[in-house]
């Protein structure tokens, strides 16, 4: 513990018990006494505050080590168990041992062969990495099918064990009423016959008649031998089950005589884990660092709960000394014995089941050892993998479309708050002075400082000014966040490496986080309150890692299908679809208008004029943002063929299919070929130029924008109608026994399907009609061919027909008994009367349709909600599972123990997002070779001498080439 | 009985010899415990295929054409 700061290598970790004299030895003080501080505050000497044990209070010094606390780690106390004690840990082994080996000369019940074969079923199994428990567990099932020890021979019993911490061996022993048994069993079971006689039993046995008549009288206990001629002879059973409990010392005894090389073939190691130290003989007791006592305001001491649990195990602990000593009765002694095993249980573990926790005075159960580990708030899952960290901040966050999709708008009081080290140099000196004369509160200002010699000074209003001279190249200076520095971004739950990205700080006014609308897909953030977490990075290292790897436009592509997951959304598609579908005319003002938050300055050439006026397309000024060589055609989603030539959109609709995220093709192919700089580009000015085109058109949503004419309503009316007169024809049928069922379906399953059909089919009729009397240019239409938001399903149900509500599935079925409400007579069969909803959104709901329509919506919800809990469960397995595997640098996948997963990354070697295929077109390979090539080399002859067309000039010794290519040199000597 | 080897679906599993396996071993520099692992009594393998053989799967990819794994035959 001397030198515990200073870092080692780990090599290798070993798991095995403890010898209990190793905790005497690392023991700082034995621990005799339950009291913790004396009537003047001060620790008592072998108490268990014990100041050997280390120090919590600053300014002390460590009685075993001279450090203060913070340095000092403390050390562990021992207390000597009056009686050993099981250790709950390991009850299930201590089981084990007991079945496995022999009661009388503790050896493993397993002859030599038998033994040998476990040896070796060990060794492969520790080779290909398995289980060992499977093995072991079957030796130990071997084992205990013996009747007999192979070695001495001594009969064995069945273990019993009572959970948590006892053990039974039971044995068969003589019943206490064997007289009378054996009597009822002379008696003949029918009347007629003569009972047994005493002569003829002691005949058939081989006893004694007078001993016979001795048993009988129940003078004379049988013998073993006699036992079992009896019970042959009269076909009875004379024994009874005993349970005789192993006390923990017997446990002891017992395990201290297995041998070494016994414990081996069950896969222990002996040298480093005896079994008789899993029965506790001396207790560690944790250092007072471990379970600091907090003084309250009122200047009580209150302890940690460790500490409460070891003072019970102390008392208990010297009551049974004194007992024993002062010569209690057995029955006393075991009781404390019982109690003491369960203060030793219950401070390893206080969530055994089948024992009661132990409780705090004010009932709240004890947060012992295994608590303190275990589960979400335990140190592994609570203070190991995860913990608070410093330099983070979290706050809402809400839109700004005039970023950069690369940028985060950082509210200029988180950005005075948490701070950069910048070490200053003769090339920034006046740069830091400048930010140190701020102050902590002025905005490009700094916090602390740190002068050459380590000293750390905090930066305030007062002294910043005289600081700031005092800058000298070699400080340190730990100044605000500024534009431009990159910080990691993120949003809960994070699911995807995507939800975890860097940007760059543009510092701003108020108080939320501020993000382009287009980095909303890849966060899965939206604007109804979400809040997100912002780190500062503390060093170069990881700002420059962040930077190249983690940078928003780095991410455009996503590695689950290796399309782009950031692009246009909502408003930006229905803008280029406004934009692009008819091809409006602007003006010369108008189109500057549109392209004034992009790179383009200068119009291209008019279309034509109008009026004399020269006027320019949307198509035009949607190319305007395209590169000058790029050549794509692809279907959009309103169903047109877009077709790019030279950079031009020729034909076709900019839709969700052609800029949006998932999957947009133009952006897309942008990422792939023309790299992720491009597309970022592309994607900031596409998002600008729509939000400019949809302010020019204007684009707004009203309810009379679903309302359709009454002579179309009287049409939906009509087709519902008819709808509901099949339904009532297929019931009639139904009930005449005439309905056929179709294959596989029962009758009823068969009515259920056809009326689900049926009224299916008069919703889509009723959207139809609903559809005919929509413009093409209604809003809602719009936003449902362009991909936007929303579709025809839930045009059709605002305006023509909400139809069929469903729950788990099938027709509304519940609610009373035959009928789902009491509006409707029992078994009615009938539309109405399950659930379909004739009227739209519009037009509105009767109360039993809004009933309906209430308990499908609620499925909906309650889906979504276990969804989450029980993907977000899985999800964790699954990372978990997989959280060792790494692809190397030879491109296999392995785990830690470098076993193959994957003899090449994906078994193809390829990342996703480095990848394009299509299936209809291929991959012209040839034409993309070419394009690197030209773009590389600024000569023909480089390129030529790449190719390897043209022989590198070489100033190798002619004798080079004839060594390293040994035919030349063959044909030389064969000249010869 | 179906032979399921004999089904398009099922990639050809062939049996290593010694010098083709420590190839194999010496390439990606592992013992043969660390090769993935398949069971005897799989379908898939060959009649000749033994524990402790290594047998080569040769799979159709769709990105590499052909994927060439190695498995360990374990009991």
């Amino acid at each position: 513990m001397a030198s515990s700061q200073t870092p080692k290598e780990i090599g290798e970790i070993d798991f095995g018990l403890m010898d209990p004299e190793e905790y005497r030895d690392m023991s700082a003080t034995k621990i005799i006494t339950a009291d913790t501080y004396d009537d003047d505050g001060f620790p008592i000497d072998m108490g268990l505050m014990d100041p050997r044990l280390g120090v919590i209070d600053p300014g002390l010094e460590c009685k075993t080590c001279g450090q203060h606390s913070g340095s000092c780690n403390g050390h562990f106390g021992h207390i000597e168990l009056a009686a050993p004690v099981i250790h709950v840990g390991f009850t299930k082994l201590i089981r084990r041992l007991l079945r496995g080996t022999c009661r009388e000369c503790a050896r493993l019940c397993l002859t030599e062969d038998e033994r040998d074969e476990f040896r070796g079923q060990l060794d492969q199994t520790r080779k290909l990495g398995r289980d060992l428990n499977d093995v072991t567990k079957a030796a130990i099932r071997q084992a205990r099918k013996k009747d007999r020890c192979p070695f001495c021979g001594e009969g064995q019993f069945d273990i019993q064990h009572e959970k948590p911490t006892t053990y039974y061996e039971v044995q068969q022993v003589l019943t206490s009423e064997y007289s009378q048994r054996i009597a009822a069993a002379m008696q003949p079971d029918d009347d007629d016959d003569e009972p047994m006689g005493r002569e003829a039993l002691a005949n058939e046995t081989g006893i004694e008649l007078s001993r016979v008549n001795q048993i009988l009288s129940g003078e004379f206990r049988p013998r073993e031998s006699d036992r079992k001629a009896l019970e042959k002879a009269l076909d009875i059973d004379l024994t009874e089950e005993d349970m005789n409990k192993l006390m923990p010392s017997d446990i002891r005894d017992w395990f201290e005589d297995i041998p070494d090389e016994d414990i081996e073939v069950l896969g222990i190691s002996a040298d480093k884990s005896r079994p008789e130290w899993m029965i506790l003989t001396v207790l560690p007791v944790p250092p007072v660092t471990a379970r600091p006592s907090i003084t309250l305001d009122n200047g009580q001491r209150s302890e940690d709960d460790l500490t409460h649990k070891l003072v019970d195990i102390i008392r208990i602990n010297q009551r049974f000394m004194e007992n024993r000593e002062a010569g209690a009765p057995q029955l006393i002694i075991e009781d404390l014995w019982e109690l003491l095993q369960y203060h030793v249980t219950t401070f390893m573990d206080n969530e055994i089941s089948g024992t009661p926790p132990a409780r705090h005075r004010s009932g709240r159960p004890l947060k012992t050892l295994s608590q303190r580990l275990k589960g979400k708030e335990g140190r592994f899952r609570g203070s190991l993998s995860g913990k608070r960290v410093n330099f983070s901040a979290r706050t809402v966050i809400s839109p700004d479309p005039t970023l950069s999709l690369n940028e985060v708008g950082v509210p200029d009081r988180v950005a005075t708050e948490m701070t950069q080290t910048m070490n200053v140099t003769e090339r920034n000196l006046e740069d830091a002075r400048r930010y140190v004369s701020n102050g902590p509160e002025g905005h490009p200002g700094a916090n602390y400082v740190r002068r050459p010699d380590g000293r750390r000074l905090k930066v305030t209003e007062k002294n910043c000014e005289e600081l700031a001279e005092k800058v000298e190249a070699g400080w340190e200076v730990n100044r605000h966040l500024i534009d431009g520095d990159i910080v990691v971004f993120n949003r809960q739950p994070s699911l995807h490496r995507m939800s975890i990205m860097a940007h760059e700080v543009v510092v701003m006014p108020y108080k939320t986080f501020r993000l382009n609308t287009v980095v909303c897909p890849p966060y899965n953030a939206d604007f109804d309150g979400d809040e997100m977490n912002m780190h500062a990075l503390q060093n170069e290292e990881a700002r420059a890692e962040a930077r190249v790897l983690m940078r928003v436009q780095e991410q455009i592509l996503s590695p689950r299908m290796g399309e782009n997951i950031i692009g246009a959304i909502q408003d930006h598609i229905s803008g280029t679809y406004l934009l692009t579908h008819d091809n409006p005319h602007f003006n010369e003002t108008q189109a500057l208008d549109l392209l004034r938050a992009t790179r383009i300055d200068e119009l291209p050439e008019e279309a034509g004029t109008e009026d004399g006026r020269p006027y320019w397309t949307g198509r035009q000024l949607f190319s305007e943002l395209l590169p000058d060589d790029l050549n794509l055609e692809f279907q959009s989603n309103t169903g047109d063929t877009v077709v790019i030539e030279d950079g031009q959109l020729l034909e076709g609709t900019i839709d969700e299919d052609g800029v949006g995220a998932f999957g947009g093709e133009v952006v897309d192919t942008l990422a792939k070929v023309y790299g992720e700089t491009r597309a970022r580009i592309f994607i900031n000015e596409v998002a600008t130029l729509a939000m400019r085109s949809i302010m020019h058109f204007g684009f707004s949503i009203g309810i009379d924008d679903e309302t359709i004419p009454g002579a179309a309503q009287d049409r939906i009316d009509e087709t519902i109608g008819d709808a509901y007169d099949r339904v009532q024809e297929l019931i009639e049928t139904y009930e005449a026994g005439e309905l056929e069922s179709l294959p596989g379906r029962t009758v009823d399953e068969t009515l259920e399907m056809k009326i689900m059909q049926t009224l299916g089919k008069a919703r889509d009729n009723a959207g139809d009609i609903a559809e005919e009397h929509f413009e093409d240019d209604n809003p809602a239409v719009v936003m449902a061919n362009s991909g936007a938001r929303g579709s025809m399903l839930n045009l059709t149900q605002m305006a023509g027909c909400v139809g069929q509500q469903a729950v788990r599935g099938t027709r509304i079925n519940r609610g009373y008994e035959d009928r789902t409400l009491s509006h409707y007579k029992p078994d009615d069969l009938s539309a109405e009367a399950h659930g379909f909803v004739e009227h739209s959104y519009t037009g509105g709901l009767t109360p039993r349709e809004f009933f309906f329509h209430a308990m499908g919506g609620r499925e909906g919800l309650v889906d979504t909600a276990v969804r989450t809990s029980k993907s977000g469960y899985l999800q964790r397995r699954l990372i978990n599972a997989l959280s060792e595997l790494e692809t190397q640098y030879d491109g296999t996948v392995r785990d830690t123990s470098d076993t193959i997963v994957q003899f090449e990354f994906g078994e193809d070697g390829t990342s996703p997002t480095k990848v394009a295929y299509d299936d209809d077109h291929g991959i012209d390979v040839d034409q993309i070779a070419d394009r690197v090539l030209e773009a590389e080399f600024e000569s023909d002859d480089s390129k030529a001498e790449f190719l390897g067309d043209k022989a590198r000039p070489t100033n190798l010794s002619e004798h080079g080439e004839a060594r390293r290519n040994p035919d030349i040199l063959s044909e030389v000597e064969s000249d010869d | 009985m179906v032979d399921v080897s004999q089904h398009e679906l099922v990639p050809e599993h062939v049996v290593l010899d010694e010098d083709e396996l420590q190839d194999v071993l010496d390439e990606y520099d592992i013992d043969r415990t660390d090769l993935p692992k398949i069971k005897r009594t799989d379908p898939a393998l060959p009649d000749e295929a033994e524990m402790g053989n290594v047998v080569k799967i040769i799979r159709e990819s769709r990105t590499t054409d052909t994927a060439v794994v190695y498995r360990l035959v374990v009991d």
